[in-house]
């Protein structure tokens, strides 16, 4: 064989072999139990201030146990793009955070998650310690695969009280008329009535989690994720859509809501400056101005639960949001006994006070007896209440639907709020998913 | 790395196809194979073989959860009929041409002001390049801040912005794009330009003196065509770059308004990363890579590049 040959043909298969390789490695890597680190539980979760908790129940676990705990935080905004590339590896973590719902959905699907169902059986308090309404979020055919952690994070209409006053409004808007009246003071004492973080789309997205729901109830948008997508183009929905297209033109979120963002500060800030009357954002909002200005978020921020709709279906105390982050753990753990001894910590007094002591709210039945020790005792009892009593909680709709609908979704309800697609559009946009 | 050192080696027993062992002048010439091995082999490992896999990739269906389905040609049925696709293309197209024409005039003009011996020069110089020391994701975030409609540059120049809506239109955010694009790569440019300007001959600039050519004419007659190849260069580069924007679109638009500045690159990573469609992600990847040879390819050919003529014109 001359050399020429020689070196082409071993390139050749060395190319050949590599890509089988990647091949290889890009497969169901997703091995048993034995593959997995000796002695060592993975527990991946979202990085981000609450982190400290996390760690803290870790070192305490840690202290008692032979198998020990490593916490991967792993940045937020990559969490889930991060999670669905490892999950399926021998890289895979053992516990991770989720949102339950559609963010588990495939997971369950491809059969990569231990139903927890067993770990119930022998302590009943898994289940029997959390809210009803939160819990249930994890739950997939009929079997469950998270325990709720962190706290739960509804969506509520705050607002500048001082700015209101200053307009003539008395009271947060209890009905969507009182809503389209404190609108029109707004525009006439020279504000945005309402700060929007457009640029960011899910802000723009809780407009219409709620609006549904209070319009056409709970059940529209249950039967669309189940399937029937002809529910988007019902009466109701239709309805919804041109109740929001009025609150749009009627200038309710000023001209140039597709720049602003909450993440950076922008519609915040808004609302903290007496510069807009109202901002629908989920709860973590106050730990937002609270960092930001203090001042502001003890003294002058209002909250209020969003508007009931006159003649709509849905029960004007419905929520919309997050209900809760959960731990869901990965079925081929090597140490499942150990997964379910670390999850009875979710439950336990001292995680309920420490994750109250950094400002979120869990969702355990003993949580009542701790939320004096919250920063803002008032604020979280007022929380806490409405999830309680919610008849229902429904999950933002980019989480209840599996990540891949998420772009969709994000895309339809942006363009519909500044004008480029119509009903119509939307409706199509949906009934794609 | 066996293959180098087997064929460095003298061969035994004197095959006819066997070099003479190296020695003296003799072994000048043109260079073995075995020199490009470890280049091929880079080449190969991190550019042939991924590409190989995603040409692979491309006709299955995978979310990244167990194994890749072979689809046949469903990826690309999908992406020829998605509108998206089409729009993310001409998008592509615009960014470039209108990187190109922005950038070109403006680092041809301060590279050639940067390669002469004013005073100040280079401390003025060393101010330009700052941009192309920070990230793109370090400048996006910089200008969106800087871009905020309430309170950023719009909010204070409302008689020249308006609302200050400035990403919320179409028309507003590929300007903003297209804006900060220049902004960060054009110090790029003008080093390369800079480089060009100082390689010219000094007795071409001297012969047109006293010929009677002014400076806009030493300018157009002389700078101008010795930068010819160097053009070339900086425009392949700044198409190839503004085919792989990406970080910049991220941070600065998200793709929006809707879909209104989802360039092909961005709608590659938000199919694979945020729909978890792989397959179709990596049919978008291949349609980039090849369009980004044919127009560098067209460049090359229109431009008289491949000659590789030498671009001291005149001497």
């Amino acid at each position: 064989m001359n050399n020429r040959t020689w070196m082409s043909r071993s390139l050749a298969g060395t190319a050949v072999m590599m890509l089988g390789f990647t091949l290889a490695g890009c497969g169901g890597g997703g091995g048993d139990a034995s593959s997995r680190p000796e002695n060592e539980l993975h527990l991946a979760v979202y990085g981000d201030a609450s982190n400290k908790v996390e760690q803290a129940m870790v070192d305490k676990f840690n202290e008692t146990s032979d198998v020990k705990i490593v916490l991967d935080t792993i940045p937020g905004a990559d969490y889930q793009t991060k999670l669905q590339t490892i999950i399926d590896t021998d890289s895979a973590p053992d516990i991770f955070f989720n949102w339950g719902g559609g963010s588990i959905a495939n997971f369950v699907e491809a059969d990569l998650l231990l139903p927890l169902d067993d770990f119930i059986e022998e302590d009943a308090q898994l289940k029997d310690a959390f809210l009803p309404s939160v819990f249930e979020t994890a739950v997939i055919d009929d079997k469950s695969y998270g325990i709720p952690m962190r706290g739960t994070q509804p969506v509520m209409l705050f607002n500048n009280s001082e700015v209101l006053e200053q307009a003539g409004i008395d009271a947060p808007p209890a009905t969507w008329d009182e809503l389209l009246d404190a609108v029109e003071k707004l525009k006439a004492a020279g504000v945005t009535p309402i700060a929007l973080g457009g640029a960011d789309q899910w802000p723009t997205q809780m407009w219409f989690q709620y609006m549904f729901d209070r319009v056409a109830g709970e059940g529209l948008f249950q039967a669309a994720l189940d399937g029937d997508t002809d529910v988007w183009e019902s009466e109701e929905s239709r309805k919804a859509l041109g109740m929001l297209r009025e609150l749009v033109d009627a200038g309710a979120f000023g001209t140039n809501f597709d720049s602003v963002k909450f993440t950076d500060g922008g519609s915040p800030t808004l609302l903290s400056s007496g510069r807009a009357g109202f901002e629908l954002m989920g709860s973590w909002a106050y730990a937002t101005h609270l960092d930001a200005n203090p001042e502001f978020a003890e003294n002058v921020l209002g909250y209020s639960e969003f508007p009931a709709i006159e003649g709509g279906e849905g029960d004007p105390d419905n929520l919309a949001g997050n209900t809760n982050n959960f731990y869901s753990v990965h079925k081929d753990t090597r140490y499942p006994e150990e997964a379910a001894e670390f999850l009875k910590l979710m439950y336990s007094d001292e995680f309920v006070q420490e994750q109250i002591a950094i400002g979120n709210l869990p969702t355990t039945t003993n949580t009542e007896q701790f939320l004096d020790e919250a920063s803002n005792p008032e604020y979280a009892k007022y929380q806490f209440d409405l999830v309680k009593e919610a008849p229902h909680f429904q999950l933002s709709w980019d989480q209840a639907y599996p990540p891949e609908a998420t772009v969709t979704i994000h895309t339809a309800v942006s363009q519909f709020f500044s004008g480029q697609i119509d009903e119509d559009g939307f409706i199509k946009a949906m009934q794609s998913l | 790395m066996t293959t180098l050192a087997t064929r460095k080696r003298p061969a035994p027993g004197g095959s006819p196809q066997s070099r003479p062992a190296r020695s003296g002048a003799s072994s000048v010439g043109r260079p073995g194979f075995a020199w490009a091995l470890p280049a091929t082999i880079f080449f190969a490992l991190f550019a042939l073989v991924p590409l190989a896999a995603v040409a692979v990739l491309s006709f299955t269906s995978w979310s990244g959860l167990g194994d890749p389905k072979f689809v046949g040609l469903e990826n690309w049925e999908t992406l020829i009929a998605d509108p998206v696709m089409l729009k993310s293309l001409w998008l592509s197209l615009l960014f470039i041409v209108l990187g190109v024409v922005t950038q070109t005039p403006l680092s041809i003009l301060l590279g050639v002001w940067a390669a002469g011996n004013q005073r100040n020069r280079a401390v003025l110089s060393a101010i330009y390049f700052i941009p192309l020391l920070l990230s793109s994701a370090a400048i996006s975030v910089l200008w969106r801040a800087l871009l905020d409609p309430n309170f950023g540059i719009p909010g204070q120049l409302s008689w020249l912005f308006g609302d200050g809506n400035l990403l919320g239109t179409q028309s507003g955010a590929i300007g903003v794009l297209i804006f900060v694009g220049m902004w960060q790569f054009t110090p790029f440019h003008t080093l390369i330009y800079q480089g060009a300007a100082k390689g010219i001959p000094t007795v071409l600039y001297q012969a047109a003196a006293i010929d009677g050519a002014g400076m806009m004419r030493q300018f157009f007659s002389i700078t101008l065509p010795q930068l010819r190849n160097t053009a070339i260069t900086s425009i392949i580069l700044m198409v190839v770059g503004g085919l792989t924007t990406f970080e910049t679109v991220l941070i600065l638009t998200n793709g929006g308004p809707g879909t209104d500045t989802t360039i092909t690159a961005f709608y590659m990573y938000q199919e694979a990363f945020q729909s978890f469609d792989f397959g179709v992600g990596s049919a978008i990847a291949l349609v980039l890579v090849v369009v980004a040879t044919v127009i560098s390819l067209v460049v090359v050919k229109v431009s008289g590049y491949d000659k590789m003529n030498s671009s001291l014109e005149g001497l």
